[in-house]
């Protein structure tokens, strides 16, 4: 009851049962009219019932509890009865805000109501409940939506303030503004700071944070040599201006972005030839550093920003979306501004003031576009391809045409020699001749009476028509006549049903299709079925007298062909050739940029009460939500332009802090706000307040540059402490949320496979391009470009937290399970790796290609023991699989 | 290294062995547990409730003919079935064991174990469409991207054996909408479903790197030894760290999983009588149908046997998929169903014979049943082959549960006269769901899991546990 589990976030449908809707409110009275009683209620009892209570129990009976009327309590929710009048110890509604309740503490998520409210409450039910008629307006005053001032000053919709910069005491500390404000937090709790990351350490974090990959030994001694005291600010800088980084926070990106390269489509493998375009669009922004503000609005609006070429290929968020479920809203909500505005889809936000007006104000726009694209090509090109496209795909029908009609035919020809046949069988069957022999005797098609033997032997039928044919009184012409009739039937029907479906088309009066009779279908289907008539089905054999075509454009199993000669078999040759040259002019399709664009009608969505589509409620004009905007609607088409101006407005309180947290959380493993997506009153609180908004207005002031993010983060000392545990700290802090410690991380799918890689000296740094399969072993490429798929993903990625492409992800589940070892200790991946890097058979150098180190006198000690063997692949192997490689601190 | 290895590997034991994961399971019962795992055979494309388990005499004396009038005041009837022709079962139904329960002939095998069945014949669900309704019965949503009941049950229970994975999910080929089915949503990744394929009997095919061609197990022993000495040293510069001691503990698992699955999964480890009683085959049939979506003889008993196999080592949620795509979805022609109920009935009835005999099916909930049942009425819209089958209906259908403290030999809630929709005690999918993890000692409404603001558990915001159907 108090727990916010509720409504799904994207239920579309007609979803009443889960969902609470409207509540048609009835007048109630408890006792004649005392205005004493009425002004005790008016002014004690229903404010608290209005602002705590009637958010979540009144339209939408969050646990089957409705308290916008008396009735409704006395009534209750689904533990029965929340209102016992006279006895306030006995009801459930004042158990629960006494948090007297077993399980209930009412209001939930928020603080116990104040001593007196309590008290008013407790005498107010003591006093037998009294609840005046005219009161049932109780539920309509709170329909008003009203954001309160407390919403409006949440912390993550004030405007972002730059902080005042504190003094600390350890100043040799501190190398800027960012470190002063982290030390005064620390400072205030008595903890120290860790000792600083060494060297090799700090490079190794340094590498992997900006571009996934581990330096290499030289370069490791390179910065371990370079003294200046720009040493690390210069390796920043490179790593920054490196095409690797965008590779790196690209994917960041586009696990927000649920990116995947194919459809989820249950029957067949459906990828999106151009989808890596949208993937190398955001690679390519992050590397190009494009102001933050001109990317989001790209992938709202950009078609609408001049140059599509430059801007449009951003569409791809939407446009790629997961097409089994409507989440542009949410994901609008969640990824750029991180409101959680898809819970405002069946009604109003419990907890964050986005009323579902809100929703389907942002529905509308989105209702009001249309998938679309944007073609790399001339419109030339474009045409030409599909007009050779159509030619191509009609050839391919009368080829089929042709081998159906003629496997039709050859039905037909041995359907009028199954007397024959069946009579032959029979003579198999009961006196067990010879078949071949009894073939040739009587010029019989040997493949078609071994089918017959077959069918005939087996016992049971659906259909009665071959009962007794092991008898020689058995009628063998009649059932002969039986099959031709039953073509006929099947030829009546087909005809019957071309001509329903024709009236249907025209809207005409139609009947459903008919069909054959059960007992002539099975006759039918057993002799004459093809999968041309069951597609939708496929649950048939081929029937026996039908030598199908097997769908092959180009040859077929030569079932049908083998009774082709003549100019019927050049006929089957010249169609194929045809087909071929047809082809061989179809060039690759045009490269286009998955987009969306708006039609030409636009749409206001209604609000949909409960989410149910047939319970609409208000029409709402398409515009921004409530809470950071006038309200006035968009005028500019669907108005997505307004929209994302609104969004990447340096005014919007929530755009940079989000923005800048998304950063935050990839370089430290946890967020300032560890909800990096939710940013509302049911997200985390941010840890320090007073950072966030210091990055979030460096942000905007630096032109939107998350680069310049990265490097105000990197070059601070926070950033560069060791992971060593400070024991004092671990009383006060042993989450290291002040950040006293440089967190250990596992490395994630990408960096692992491409740390594999580069080790061995094989990584394709390639850059950009179609989308490589992640099981082809030839596939070098780094792992951003590796086929993502949202039908099965890669087992070996997901197996190491890959996340779920059908949902946007703001951060990556971290497991360590067996699994994953089994992968390192078998897999051919590791086991190659490994064997590529036993070539060198030096153990020193081995060390050094992949720690980037020498090893130590034990690490010799243990080498020599095992390489007693000269098995220096399961030496490698060992050194991949251990702890040193897979972690970064 | 502070830890010993037996405190590492408790450490591990969430789920399949996980760690460093923000919100760990409960990893424990909320309350005394009726049963520790679940079987779950899925009929994937909809069985025919009133073919099977839910007789409807009425049926075959209108067959053919429309609702009569005296049927159709109730309210409770869809308003459009004044036009459909009602279709009679072409099997018939006896009375099985004490219990006397009514099963048709496709399944006198498992009519045979009817007395340890509780057959719940009021299911509803909210959508007659597969893709949406084989995503809620797995996960109670309508749309992929939330945690299926398995991972919810290993999330909330753990694991018993830290040599195989918590939550299995077997299928020959892929059932419809595929591996979402056993997603973990949002949950950590430890507890996504592990897929085996079950058209594969060896299980170094079945398995991803189950095994090493290239080292054997004494120097894969003392290869780990080495990994383990590094290690050590290590901790020793670093200091110790749960994310260190995790993977050690994982390396070793991993390590004696490589014969624990090896064993888990080979049904060639059961006697040829076993496997006969399930009705797999010694040969596996090359398959040379072009149906698309059937199973070949004895792919789905294999999952049967494997999931007791898997069960008796303490795996906590197996779920064989009975095969590729739709298989059960009979819209043209019922009869279909005479070839999928022949290669079902006989394992399902050696499962539960087998669980029996050895006293697992006590602390075991087998649950039968697919994504929706299908109407009374034939199917006559854009079928063209032959009107005799049965179209989607989420409005009625049935489930079989037996163990777990499920209340064996009895029916419970019923379907109106003909079988269109559940008008007694009925039970939604939530219900179950409440129901099932309620055997397993957790409570729906408290098996949460923070997710993008708000809690989300198995259930959304409904589910009662149905006392009426536990024993």
């Amino acid at each position: 009851m108090g727990l916010p589990t509720h409504g799904g976030l994207w239920s579309n449908t007609n979803n009443v049962k889960l969902c609470a809707f409207l509540t048609i409110l009835a007048a109630s009275a408890s006792a004649a009219d005392n205005p004493e009683a009425r002004e005790f209620f008016e002014n004690r009892v229903r404010p608290v019932f209005v602002k705590n209570c009637l958010p979540c129990h009144s339209e939408t009976r969050m646990g089957g509890l409705d308290m916008s009327s008396r009735e409704g309590l006395l009534k209750g929710g689904q533990i029965g009865t929340s209102l016992v009048p006279g006895k306030p110890e006995e009801s459930v509604l004042i158990q629960a805000v006494t948090h007297q309740h077993e399980r209930l503490r009412m209001p939930a998520g928020q603080p116990r109501l104040s001593d007196r409210q309590i008290a008013d409450l407790s005498s107010w039910v003591k006093d037998g409940a009294y609840w005046p008629e005219s009161a049932a307006a109780v539920a309509n005053k709170a329909k008003q939506y009203v954001i309160t001032p407390e919403q409006r000053n949440f912390w993550s919709l004030v405007p972002v303030k730059k902080p005042a910069i504190p003094a600390v005491k350890n100043t040799a500390w501190a190398q800027g503004d960012l470190d002063r404000l982290l030390l005064a937090r620390m400072e205030a709790k008595n903890i120290v700071p860790a000792p600083a990351a060494d060297r090799r350490t700090l490079l190794r974090r340094a590498y992997y944070d900006l571009i996934g990959l581990p330096p290499t030994a030289a370069q490791i001694d390179a910065f371990t040599n370079d003294r200046s005291p720009a040493a690390f600010s210069k390796v920043v800088d490179q790593l920054l201006a490196s095409k690797q980084y965008g590779e790196r926070w690209g994917r960041y990106w586009l696990d927000l972005a649920r990116y995947s390269d194919d459809k989820l489509e249950a029957e067949v493998e459906a990828p999106y030839e151009n989808a890596f375009r949208y993937r190398d669009w955001v690679i390519d922004a992050v590397n190009t550093d494009l102001p933050y503000n001109q990317f989001l609005k790209a992938q709202i609006a950009g078609d609408l920003m001049g140059d599509k070429q430059k801007y449009a290929a951003g569409l791809g968020i939407f446009a790629l979306r997961p097409h089994t479920q409507d989440d542009r809203v949410d994901v609008t909500g969640r990824v750029f501004l991180g409101l959680t505005t898809g819970c405002a889809q069946c009604h109003d936000h419990k907890f964050d003031p986005i009323p579902a007006t809100d929703y389907y104000a942002l529905l509308g726009i989105f209702e009001s576009t249309k998938d679309s694209e944007v073609p790399l090509a001339g419109d030339a090109a474009v045409k030409g391809w599909k007009a050779q496209k159509k030619l191509v795909d009609q050839q391919k029908i009368v080829i089929r045409d042709f081998l159906q009609d003629q496997a039709t035919q050859i039905a037909r020809m041995y359907a009028l020699q199954a007397a024959r046949y069946v009579t032959a069988a029979r003579s198999v069957i009961v006196s067990h001749q010879d078949q071949r022999a009894i073939a040739a005797r009587e010029k019989l098609d040997e493949v078609t009476f071994d089918r017959w033997v077959k069918y005939l032997a087996k016992t049971s039928k659906d259909h009665p028509y071959l009962k007794g044919f092991l008898s020689d009184q058995f009628d063998a012409p009649a059932f002969q006549n039986r099959l031709l009739a039953v073509l006929k039937e099947r030829q009546d029907v087909d005809d019957e049903n071309t001509l329903r479906a024709a009236l249907k088309k025209r809207k005409g009066p139609s009947e459903d299709p008919t069909a054959l009779k059960p007992e002539s279908f099975y006759l039918w289907r057993d002799l004459f079925f093809s999968d041309f008539y069951g597609k939708e089905f496929k649950q048939e054999d081929d029937g026996l007298l039908f030598y199908g075509p097997n769908r092959g454009y180009y040859e077929s199993d030569g079932t049908v062909e083998r009774f082709f000669s003549g100019e019927y078999k050049e006929h089957l040759a010249r169609l194929r050739q045809d087909l071929k040259t047809l082809e061989a002019k179809l060039p690759p399709q045009y490269p286009f940029f998955h987009t969306i664009e708006d039609s030409k009608n636009m749409k206001l969505e209604r609000v949909r009460i409960g989410g149910s589509a047939a319970n609409l409620g208000e029409e709402v004009p398409r515009r921004f939500l409530t809470v950071l905007s006038d309200g006035k609607p968009f005028t500019q088409g669907a108005g997505r332009l307004e929209l994302a101006e609104a969004i990447a407005s340096p005014t919007n309180p929530l755009t940079a802090r989000v923005a800048v947290n998304r950063i935050w959380h990839h370089h430290f493993g946890a967020g300032i706000v560890r909800t990096p997506s939710d940013f509302g009153f049911m997200g985390d609180r941010p840890s320090h307040p007073e950072v966030l908004d210091y990055l979030a207005a460096r942000f905007v002031d630096s032109g939107w540059s998350a680069k310049a993010i990265h490097r105000e983060i990197m070059l601070s000392a926070a950033y560069q402490l060791s992971s060593t545990k400070v024991t004092a700290n671990l009383n006060t802090d042993p989450d290291n949320r002040l950040l006293w410690r440089a967190n250990v991380r596992r490395l994630d799918a990408e960096a692992l496979r491409d740390s594999l890689l580069a080790v061995t000296g094989e990584l394709d740094l390639a850059i950009g391009g179609p989308a490589g399969k992640f099981s082809d072993p030839s596939n070098k490429r780094r792992s951003v470009y590796g086929f993502v798929s949202r039908r099965k993903l890669d087992g070996t990625m997901s197996l190491f937290d890959f996340p779920n492409p059908n949902i946007t992800s703001d951060k990556r589940s971290v497991t360590i399970t067996p699994p994953q070892q089994l992968f390192l200790l078998n897999g051919d991946f590791a086991m190659d790796r490994a064997a590529k890097l036993a070539k060198t058979q030096d153990v020193r150098q081995l060390y050094r290609t992949v720690f980037g180190r020498l090893p130590g006198e034990s690490e010799l000690k243990l080498a020599q023991e095992f390489l007693v063997k000269g098995n220096w692949a399961q030496y490698a192997q060992a050194l991949l699989n251990a702890n040193e490689f897979v972690l970064i601190n | 290294m502070k830890m010993t290895r037996r405190e590492a590997l408790s450490t591990v034991g969430a789920g399949f062995g996980m760690l460093g994961v923000a919100q760990a399971a409960n990893n424990q019962p909320h309350f005394a547990a009726k049963a520790k795992h679940v079987i779950y055979l899925f009929l994937n494309g909809g069985p025919s409730q009133v073919d099977t388990f839910d007789p409807k005499p009425l049926l075959s004396k209108y067959d053919g003919k429309s609702i009569p009038d005296e049927f159709l005041k109730s309210d409770k009837r869809p308003k459009d079935m004044q036009n459909t022709r009602l279709l009679g079962s072409p099997w018939q139904f006896k009375k099985y064991g004490q219990s006397g329960l009514e099963v048709s002939d496709l399944f006198p095998k498992l009519g045979g174990c009817i007395d340890d069945v509780c057959v719940i014949r009021s299911m509803h669900t909210d959508l007659p469409s597969h893709p949406q309704a084989i995503t809620q019965m797995n996960s109670g949503r309508l749309i992929a991207g939330y945690p299926s009941m398995g991972s919810w049950i290993t999330y909330g229970l753990g694991t018993e054996n830290q040599n195989l994975p918590g939550f299995i999910a077997l299928c020959a080929g892929t059932p419809h909408v595929g591996p979402e089915l056993w997603s973990n949503g949002f949950l950590p990744s430890a507890y996504q479903g592990t897929y085996v394929p079950m058209d594969e009997s060896d299980p170094e095919k079945m398995i991803q790197n189950l095994t090493n061609r290239k080292i054997g197990r004494q120097d894969q022993r003392r290869q780990l030894d080495l990994v383990s000495a590094l290690n050590k040293l290590d901790i020793e510069k670093r200091g110790a760290d749960t994310n260190l001691e995790g993977r050690i503990a994982a390396m070793e698992t991993a390590f004696s999983m490589q014969v624990e699955a090896l064993d888990a999964f080979d049904v060639r480890k059961e006697t040829p009588a076993v496997r006969e009683r399930y009705g797999i085959p010694d040969h596996v049939a090359e398959s040379t149908s072009k149906r698309r979506s059937a199973t070949r003889d004895g792919d789905f008993a294999r999952g049967c046997l494997v999931a007791k196999r898997l069960v008796e080592r303490g795996v906590r949620v197996v779920q064989v998929y009975f095969g590729e795509d739709i298989p059960w979805d009979s819209h043209h022609d019922i009869l279909v169903h005479r070839d999928l109920a022949r290669q079902a009935d006989q394992p399902i009835a050696a499962l539960l014979t087998d669980l029996k005999e050895s006293g697992l099916l006590k602390d075991t909930i087998v649950v039968i049943g697919g994504e929706f049942g299908r109407t009374p009425s034939v199917e006559t819209t854009g079928r063209i082959n032959v009107q005799n089958g049965r179209n989607h209906n989420s409005d009625g259908f049935t489930y079989l549960v037996a163990g777990g403290g499920f209340k064996g030999g009895t029916a419970y809630g019923a379907t109106d006269e003909f079988g269109f929709a559940a008008v007694e005690n009925k039970v939604h999918l939530h219900d179950l769901h409440a129901t099932i993890l309620h055997q397993l000692g957790l409570d729906h409404k408290r098996l949460t899991y923070r997710y993008s603001g708000r809690d989300f558990r198995l259930t959304d915001v409904a589910g009662n546990v149905v006392q009426g159907v536990l024993s």
